[in-house]
């Protein structure tokens, strides 16, 4: 195998893995709006309501 | 985490490729895949980082000639089964590597003529993953499966989240909540397609509201074009 080959085949490994964990991505971290700001949307986006709803219960830590 | 390089290029290219993506979706012209990618003086000149943000972007390349009613050419249908064949999803591949897999070749199937009766009509992936997935879960896969999210584009995940609705809008809220545009417009894209969804959602001032937010990333761009598009009533 020439040393071009070998780091074709090594290019393509390299990608493989990289396209397999772009299809499958973590959930990305979010950053929660308080309540308000949410109002604040909720009076900008028209008829939309469930902006002005609680929150999301946030995971508890540890 | 920090990113490899190749990943970091790829994630480039996917940027690049959506871009084009959802400026033939706005303008309503034709997309040509084959000359999308890069380095492409025919099907057989696209390199490899160019299969690989096709495959990352999945059946959506093909969108334009979906929602559009186009008919792809030849050589961008080259372009897309390449990607398709040259990254198989591996014997551990994730569910949705092997989902978004599965609807490219449907896609391939759908818009190649050629094709119409050849063998490849492979057996839907499972979905039992999802079964008993927690609804915040349920959305940022559906975000992640969003390609599959098309007018007449049944699948057992299409199933499943017609089956929920009511959790498919909570997570609609959520990912606003947390300025997660991405899953967002993913979720949005979803709720179009579905019956029951709660009109106290409010999804067409959400998704203004999302594509104002996220339009900076083209990849939030595809999906509120997309779900903008099949809710004018596009149809294949």
């Amino acid at each position: 195998m020439s040393s071009t080959e070998f780091l074709a085949d090594e290019l393509t490994e390299v990608q493989g893995v990289d396209v397999e964990a772009a299809l499958d991505p973590i959930e990305a971290d979010g950053t929660y709006r308080d309540s308000r700001e949410c109002a604040a949307l909720a009076l900008t986006s028209g008829s939309t309501s469930l902006l002005l709803s609680p929150p999301t219960p946030r995971p508890k830590k540890g | 985490m920090e990113q490899s390089g190749t990943s970091t290029r790829l994630a480039g290219a996917v940027q690049g490729l959506t871009s084009e993506l959802v400026s033939a979706l706005r303008s309503g012209g034709p997309f040509r895949l084959a000359g999308s990618v890069r380095g492409a003086d025919g099907p057989e000149a696209a390199d490899g980082l160019a299969l690989a943000a096709v495959r990352v972007v999945g059946a959506d390349a093909a969108l334009p000639s979906v929602l559009h009613r186009t008919p792809p050419e030849p050589d961008d249908l080259a372009v897309f089964s390449r990607a398709v064949h040259a990254y198989p999803p591996p014997s551990d591949a994730s569910p949705t590597s092997v989902w978004s897999h599965w609807a490219m070749k449907r896609t391939l199937l759908r818009l190649d003529a050629s094709l119409d009766g050849a063998a490849g009509h492979d057996p839907e992936p499972q979905a039992a993953w999802l079964d008993d997935a927690s609804w915040q879960s349920l959305t940022h896969q559906l975000a992640v499966l969003a390609p599959l999210a098309v007018p007449a584009g049944d699948s057992a995940v299409a199933r499943v989240a017609r089956g929920r609705p009511v959790d498919v809008a909570r997570g609609f809220v959520r990912a606003v909540r947390r300025r997660d545009w991405l899953q967002a417009a993913g979720a949005g894209r979803w709720l179009v397609l579905l019956d029951d969804v709660p009109p106290t959602l409010g999804l067409e001032a959400g998704l203004d509201f999302v594509a104002q937010m996220g339009c900076d990333d083209p990849r939030v761009a595809l999906q509120i074009e997309a779900a903008h598009l099949m809710r004018a009533g596009v149809r294949v």
